[in-house]
């Protein structure tokens, strides 16, 4: 086994709180499929047997018992749950599962839609024999309304920045624009070895990334790291330029020391991924360079390499806040079966009634659609009734709603049981939890 | 141009045609404004300094002609009848040329800025031009990078300047040249050069954030670039070095652009060339390198054998191992020419002589057994035998006897102006200058703020003639004076930066340093405070005192140098005032040191006062005036409390001088005292003797008045 995926489903979504109230982020129904299923979809299409989910005891016993959630992958789940209110971050998960990590891991995020071809990030993985490669993917803008929400979406959000080297693959610099008050800092040694570097703003981080177990390893020494994404990554790449302590048997020998010393010290010699001995060799006898300019060897004599995928095209989006659900929902689930788009998704055991008119939308199980009901683009959740002459337009209703005869609602969030007064007016408003 | 006015009448429909055929024009600044090859340059100017047999400016001209320039403009001020003579010789002014040259000498050229200054002055330039030094080697074909430059101009109406060409050649590449150094920040869309900056001595690179917020996604900060000091500008571009008559380089020019561009709306793009060749010999460094290359054929079609310049008996032929021949060369018996050699016409070379990648001018001789290595040799040389010469440069009509070996890699050994004669039976270590000029001839001059190529130095001719050679240094028949011999010192290194530019170093240098270091770096720049206005000012002054009595200087052009310095660095009469008494009485500490005893100090001390006291009444006139005067005087004394009793005879000497009147001293000892410290100064029994001899003299006084 090459490499063992792991999928991150424990996040609360605090970003969607009007829609998690009641349904965990993971199950939240996108084009009719939990939203957990995309990912393990992704990973069973590129042969994975086995995943490790980690996830909470709520979502375990859903999935285990509610038959809304039909997960049907044919992969072997190990399930491992964590405390909900522990507030654990990625890292600290990784962490968690330690034990069970025994090659390098794919790490996957829940919440990621994607058709990208995944053996790209893995082939710069292998290829490189990096530490780290994870997957960026260009921005799609949106100019759909989104529910809930007034006007667009906000400009002058913090970018990040990130730079890669003259092909495009080397991740060289990674910076949120919150952290670069003094304007972006680079090291002109940096430069030298690197002398071409792309600074690219607007770009999706799918959250999936091909570790190194050393690095899981590292987690477990360093317990500060928290988070994958906003601690982990930027740590190693900034690491790859620092000086390591060079050679490896050097490092093997202070290895033992420096296990009761100091640990910091420690990490960094075994984040640094100890090359076997044999592509030590191969490296040394080739004449195959990873890049131009100079004489010096293959990646400066670098031990940490840091690599980044850049989709051009194809779909990569992440479901992490409200409005992102909408515009996937819908053509999410065909994209990934060879179904032809049709003109709506009707869940199971559903209820609907004559002339009504159905566009572009999906309808999840033992919902009720009366008379004379319009609905375009968009989701309406498990159970949720719809009596007669209502006009729904590009809106989520979450589940067991019920919207009173003849609402009028555009760019609504209908909360989970909600209950819509007959003859309302609703437009770019949230109907929020009951609570 | 009459014509063209004619045309333009016929109206609109035509002019927009027209501007296309509008012949392309060039300003070609044929002066460095530098001192990079002295003493080299003090009897030729650095555009007619040969490389590869062909003077520099030519190369500069057939790459402006076969890029489509129609009419040149050759600015010229250093030795300026050298290069009008050249030209007038040269191909270029012959009737058939199809680049019109026009040249313009001015001796009140300092910089390119004045160059522009003068381009705007007389109108020269309507449309687009390119701008290039006169030491540009190039093959590139920037009809490109015009066609671009002009688009853009004609879609966002004037807002982009200038066009800068460069050279796409990673870091550690022999041809790129350490003091152009860059990084640029560009729009990889757009061209756009947002960020430029020169790196040399830099570890971390840092960019601003509002350059990132251009809306563009993708920004590319680029190291691999090499600047071919080739540009294209708009006309505006010598408008705008008129309205700031502060840019002197382009440097100024395109930082100014990029910090002023929200207000000014001026942009600067950049061309990138992979397969063209373009360099500027801005040192011997890059004579070196761009020599070679032109040997090996990189800048082809400029190529030796090609004979561009079109003179008689130039031509060469071309062998494998880019052996180039020129006429009648006679090469003795087992001698050879390795690879990459060009030999000038008339030139002969004794028997068993081994030569690499060397270049030989026309008419030398050389003698048997003789290894070049990485020569550079001129017209007229004679090289006797048992000669080893490896990376130097030998100009022209030097004589080296023989055994002489000029060492060696890293520096060259130059022996420039002609009737050098070396040896025998010596080696030069490396780095050596030997000139014919005395080095002191140039100390003199030093203190010229705009050290350019072009000084005058004839006056000391004779006092030259009468310094002997040294044999120790040039060997027994030697002629000529050393110029440095070695690197030891730093300061020599600074000289040797200077002339050889910087030295390539392949090592990076920040590697070996933790980041927490580096951060403890970055914390302590972040504290160490500039050099303020004051300070600055108060060293201007000093300076300023100290050439004025090495030169003696007469006084009132002291005051018109401060009073230029006060506005320079804005600050106010009063504060002029006390930095002039602070420096003038530290003068003997800054000169001698702060060892001295009170004696000596006021027996140097006196003579300067009566030196300078017209300087001082010039700013000492009002009685608040004084008043501060004495009290800058009093703060000294304080600080230098071991020197006060010196203080009274300061006093009395100023107030013989008449730079103080009695009045004010007395006023000053009766109220300027305001805490203890300065009470117990006015304890000191000398000073109370004083003032107790004024009252009196003003009593005598006052009763003669009566």
């Amino acid at each position: 086994m090459e490499l063992q995926a792991v999928l991150m489903a424990a996040g609360g979504g605090s970003r969607m709180m009007d829609l998690t109230y009641n349904t965990p982020k993971p199950l939240l129904p996108v084009g009719n499929k939990p939203l957990i299923w995309y990912p393990l979809n992704l990973l069973e299409r590129v042969g994975f047997e086995e995943v490790i989910v980690i996830t909470t005891k709520e979502v375990q016993k859903m999935i285990s018992t509610d038959p809304k959630v039909k997960l049907d992958v044919k992969m072997k789940l190990d399930l491992v749950c964590i405390q909900e209110d522990a507030d654990m971050g990625t890292a600290d998960a990784l962490r968690h599962i330690q034990q069970k990590v025994k090659t390098d891991v794919l790490v996957v995020s829940c919440d990621l839609i994607t058709d990208a071809a995944l053996h790209e990030v893995v082939d710069l993985f292998r290829a490189h024999n990096a530490t780290l490669s994870m997957l960026m993917s260009k921005a799609h803008e949106f100019t759909e309304t989104v529910p809930g929400q007034k006007g667009k979406k906000k400009t002058g959000e913090q970018r990040d920045f990130v730079g890669v080297d003259g092909t495009g693959k080397r991740l060289l610099f990674m910076a949120n624009e919150a952290d670069l008050d003094e304007g972006v800092v680079i090291r002109k040694s940096i430069m030298r070895k690197h002398p071409r570097m792309h600074i690219k703003t607007g770009l999706v981080d799918a959250h999936l990334y091909c570790l190194k177990k050393s690095v899981v390893d590292f987690l477990a020494d360093n317990k500060s790291i928290s988070s994958i994404r906003g601690e982990l990554v930027p740590y190693l790449v900034r690491k790859q330029f620092s000086k390591s302590t060079n050679s490896p048997k050097v490092i093997d020998e202070t290895h033992q020391n420096l296990k009761k010393n100091d640990s910091n010290v420690n990490l960094e010699i075994q984040i640094s991924s100890r090359d076997e001995e044999l592509l030590h060799l191969t490296q040394e006898r080739s004449c195959w360079n990873d890049h131009r300019g100079d004489m010096s060897d293959a990646y400066h004599g670098g031990r940490l390499r840091c690599y980044v995928h850049i989709m051009d095209e194809g779909i990569c989006y992440r479901v992490n806040t409200e409005m992102s659900i909408l515009p996937w929902s819908f053509s999410a689930y065909y994209l990934f079966t060879d179904n032809i788009l049709p003109h709506s998704i009707i869940g199971a055991s559903c209820q609907i009634s004559d002339k009504t008119s159905i566009k572009r939308s999906t309808i999840g199980v033992s919902t009720t659609v009366r008379e004379k009901v319009k609905v375009t683009n968009s989701i309406i959740m498990h159970g949720v009734t719809i009596e007669e002459g209502c006009n729904i337009q590009g809106s989520v209703i979450c589940s067991n709603a019920v919207i009173g005869r003849g609402a009028d609602i555009k760019y609504c969030l209908v909360g989970s049981a909600q209950r819509i007064e007959p003859d309302g007016e609703h437009t770019t408003m949230s109907k929020a939890c009951s609570a | 141009m009459s014509s063209r006015g004619g045309k333009q009448k016929k109206g609109n429909v035509t002019s927009e045609q027209e501007e296309e055929e509008q012949p392309l024009q060039a300003v070609l600044v044929a002066d460095s404004f530098n001192r990079r090859f002295f003493p080299i340059s003090k009897d030729q100017p650095r555009a007619l300094l040969p490389l590869g047999n062909v003077a520099m400016i030519d190369y500069t001209l057939e790459f402006l002609t076969s890029t489509g320039v129609q009419e040149t403009f050759v600015f010229c001020c250093w030795m300026s009848n050298k290069i009008k003579d050249h030209l007038l010789k040269s191909k270029w002014c012959r009737p058939t040329s199809p680049n019109v040259v026009h040249i313009i000498t001015s001796d009140l050229y300092r910089s390119l800025g004045d160059v522009l200054r003068d381009v705007d002055a007389k109108n020269l330039v309507r449309n687009d031009f390119i701008l290039v030094y006169g030491d540009v080697v190039s093959n590139i074909d920037v009809s490109q990078a015009l066609q671009e430059h002009r688009h853009r101009r004609k879609v966002d109406k004037n807002i982009s300047v200038m066009t800068m060409v460069f050279k796409e050649s990673s870091p550690g590449h022999k041809s790129r040249c350490e003091e152009d150094d860059v990084i640029v920040a560009m729009d990889s869309k757009s061209k756009r050069v947002l960020h430029y900056q020169k790196t040399q001595g830099l570890k971390k690179l840092q960019f601003p954030m509002n350059i990132f917020q251009h809306g563009s996604d993708e920004f590319e900060i680029r190291h691999d670039l090499l600047d071919c000091h080739i540009s294209i500008c708009s006309p505006q571009v010598a408008e705008l070095f008129t309205d700031n008559f502060d840019y002197q380089t382009r440097n100024d020019f395109v930082r100014g652009i990029l910090v002023n561009e929200e207000i000014l709306g001026n942009q600067i793009h950049l061309y990138v060339t992979q397969d063209g060749y373009g360099a500027r010999v801005s040192n011997l460094q890059m004579y070196d390198s761009v020599s070679s290359d032109m040997v090996r054929r990189w800048v082809y079609p400029l190529t030796p054998e090609a004979n561009f310049t079109d003179q008689q008996g130039q031509g060469c032929t071309h062998s494998r191992h880019n052996v180039y021949r020129g006429a009648e060369v006679s090469l003795g018996h087992g001698s050879q020419m390795e690879e990459n050699v060009l030999i000038g016409r008339d030139t002969s070379i004794g028997a068993n002589c081994h030569i690499s990648n060397s270049v030989i001018g026309n008419n030398c001789t050389i003698g048997d057994n003789v290894v070049l290595d990485r020569a550079h040799m001129w017209n007229n040389v004679h090289i006797s035998s048992n000669v080893e010469i490896h990376q130097s440069v030998v100009c022209d009509g030097a004589v080296v006897k023989e055994a002489v070996r000029l060492n060696k890699q890293c520096y060259f050994s130059m022996l420039p102006v002609s009737q050098v004669v070396i040896g025998p039976n010596l080696s030069l270590p490396e780095g050596t200058v030997v000139s014919m000029h005395h080095p002191e001839e140039e100390e003199e001059d030093d203190d010229d703020e705009f050290l350019s190529d072009d000084q005058e130095v004839g006056h000391s001719k004779d006092k030259t003639r009468q310094k002997a050679f040294n044999p120790a240094e040039v060997g027994p028949e030697g002629k000529g004076y050393i110029w440095k011999a070695s690197m030891n010192d730093t300061e020599d290194e600074e000289l040797a930066q200077c002339l050889w530019g910087l030295v390539l170093n392949p090592d990076p240098e920040s590697d070996s340093e933790s980041e927490a270091s580096e951060e403890s770096q970055d914390r302590s720049r972040s504290v160490s405070p500039e050099i303020d206005d004051v300070n600055a000012f108060q060293l201007e002054v000093l300076g300023t005192l100290q050439r004025g009595l090495e030169e003696n200087i007469v006084c009132d052009n002291l005051v018109l140098e401060i009073n230029s310095l006060k506005y320079a660095y804005n600050i106010t009469l009063k504060e002029v005032m006390q930095i002039l008494t602070r420096v003038v009485l530290e003068y003997p500490f800054q000169q001698q040191g702060t060892q001295l005893t009170t004696l000596q100090y006021t027996g140097s001390l006196l003579p300067l006062l009566k030196t300078w006291s017209p300087v001082f009444k010039n700013y000492i006139k009002r009685a608040q005036d004084h008043l501060d005067c004495l009290s800058a005087v009093e703060e000294l004394f304080l600080e230098q409390d071991t020197h006060q009793t010196a203080m009274v005879k300061v006093l009395m000497k100023m107030y013989q001088l008449e730079i103080l009147e009695e009045e004010a001293i007395l006023k000053w000892f009766s109220t300027g005292a305001t805490n203890d410290k300065s009470r117990q100064l006015r304890k000191n029994q000398g000073l109370q003797k004083f003032i107790q001899w004024l009252k009196e003299a003003e009593d005598e006084s006052s009763e003669e008045g009566e």
